[in-house]
């Protein structure tokens, strides 16, 4: 394995990937956001913090096919080995244990406790997304606003 | 460096069957500015001139009237009869006018580098092969492939047809990002595509061999994937857009081989400027 730190990755890494997305910064009064929507990333933000790519270490919660959540992590053994390198732990149970498990996956190893909330945020909206998908609750519809002339 | 680790090789179907040492290539220096500037000026290499016509707009014979006409003082086309008779000619800002400063032939089209500074570039770039973060970081579909770097056995540089070569990369993940490469041709948009560049394509892996037995033929044909032989590494392929982080896929000989051109008596390994304490 080469030994590149996970400072180096992000100083090559924090202007250009494939995952950036460039949102907004067309005007005066808006400031661009730069997302990065690679695995690995909780909050999909471009930042070294969040960064799936450059950190050794990195929590995400995500979706699966049919409907249910996975958090995943990333192995320090494994770090030259993409198949190998993002141990998966399903997350099928309710809501209140699943809530237990992130948390001890995340915080009470130690693992990266600086992202607990925000992967619980994530799967927050992972599961509001499933229930939609399994039809256990209606998406609300997008209300008109008022005065635009359609 | 320290002791450098083992990388896996893998047999043609997937399954670890040997062992090399990372050369010590790979621990090069990472450096995307020289990299960028290298890659910026050999892409100039393989320009073809272009150039307006020496007579472009001069073809006339054309004098200022003067003074006193009530007209701009602007060489006009003698004459009668046509509408082109009291235009303008000459100027730039004439209709019909030879351009300002005409493009010429004898531009420096291709760039001069130092030698130093393209295997500064070649070591670089070699060295983020390596590294898993930069190879996807750069877009690559790599989540599959069972190592990075991804060395195969030296049986890779004998294979013959196209629908093994396809196994292969198939047995050891590779698949996807060839698959990339094949979605993504799209008909290229601008003039280029008038101008024998119709189709535009994402670049899929590059497979490093040491000894050419098919492989080239085998592989040349898969959308995206490109061949390189040990001995002649090409920036422009390691580093495409200048971006380091290539996937690359070497044939156990070739990555030996890097010791050999790489080393005591081949090419210099740039010095890292600083190690930790």
């Amino acid at each position: 394995m080469v030994q590149c730190s996970d400072a180096l990755v992000w100083e090559l890494t924090k202007n250009n990937t494939s995952f950036m997305r460039k949102v907004n910064g067309k005007t005066k009064r808006s400031g661009t956001v730069r997302f990065s929507v690679e695995k690995g990333n909780v909050k999909n933000i471009s930042s070294y913090k969040y960064s799936g790519l450059a950190n050794s270490k990195t929590v995400d919660v995500s979706a699966t096919d049919d409907n249910r959540a996975a958090l995943s992590t990333k192995s320090s053994k494994a770090s030259t080995q993409p198949s190998k390198g993002q141990p998966v732990t399903p997350l099928n149970k309710s809501f209140r244990r699943v809530e237990k498990t992130i948390t001890s996956q995340v915080a009470d190893n130690n693992y990266r406790p600086d992202l607990k909330a925000d992967a619980l945020a994530r799967y927050s909206a992972i599961y509001a997304g499933n229930r939609v998908a399994k039809g256990v609750k209606k998406s609300v519809p997008v209300k008109k606003g008022r005065g635009k002339a359609e | 460096m320290a002791a450098r680790p083992l990388v896996s090789v893998f047999s043609l179907t997937g399954d670890k069957s040997g062992e090399a040492t990372l050369p010590a290539v790979m621990t090069a220096p990472l450096r995307p500015d020289i990299v960028q500037f290298v890659h910026t000026n050999m892409n100039k290499n393989n320009r073809q001139a272009y150039a307006v016509s020496i007579r472009a707009g001069k073809q006339v014979s054309a004098s200022s009237w003067g003074t006193g006409r009530a007209v701009a003082r602007i060489p006009r086309v003698g004459g009668g009869g046509t509408s082109r008779s009291g235009q303008g000619a000459f100027g730039n800002m004439c209709r019909g006018g030879r351009m300002f400063n005409p493009t010429k032939t004898w531009r420096k089209w291709h760039k001069k580098i130092n030698t130093t500074q393209k295997r500064y570039a070649v070591a670089s770039a070699l060295a983020a092969t390596a590294v898993p973060a930069l190879v996807m970081a750069r877009g690559h579909r790599v989540d599959e492939v069972p190592e990075i770097p991804l060395v195969l056995d030296n049986a890779v540089e004998s294979t013959k047809k196209t629908s093994v070569a396809k196994d292969i990369l198939a047995a050891v993940g590779a698949l996807a990002d060839v698959e990339k490469a094949a979605d993504s041709k799209q008909i290229r948009s601008g003039k280029g595509k008038m101008r024998n560049r119709r189709y535009t394509l994402r670049r899929g892996p590059l497979i490093i061999y040491s000894n050419n037995d098919g492989v080239e033929q085998a592989f040349r044909n898969l959308p995206g994937v490109e061949l390189c032989n040990v001995d002649r590494l090409n920036l422009l392929q390691l580093a495409p857009g200048g971006h380091m982080g290539r996937f690359c896929i070497w044939s156990k000989s070739a990555l030996e081989a890097l010791d050999t051109i790489y080393g005591e008596d081949g090419k210099r390994i740039p010095a890292v400027p600083m190690v930790n304490a």
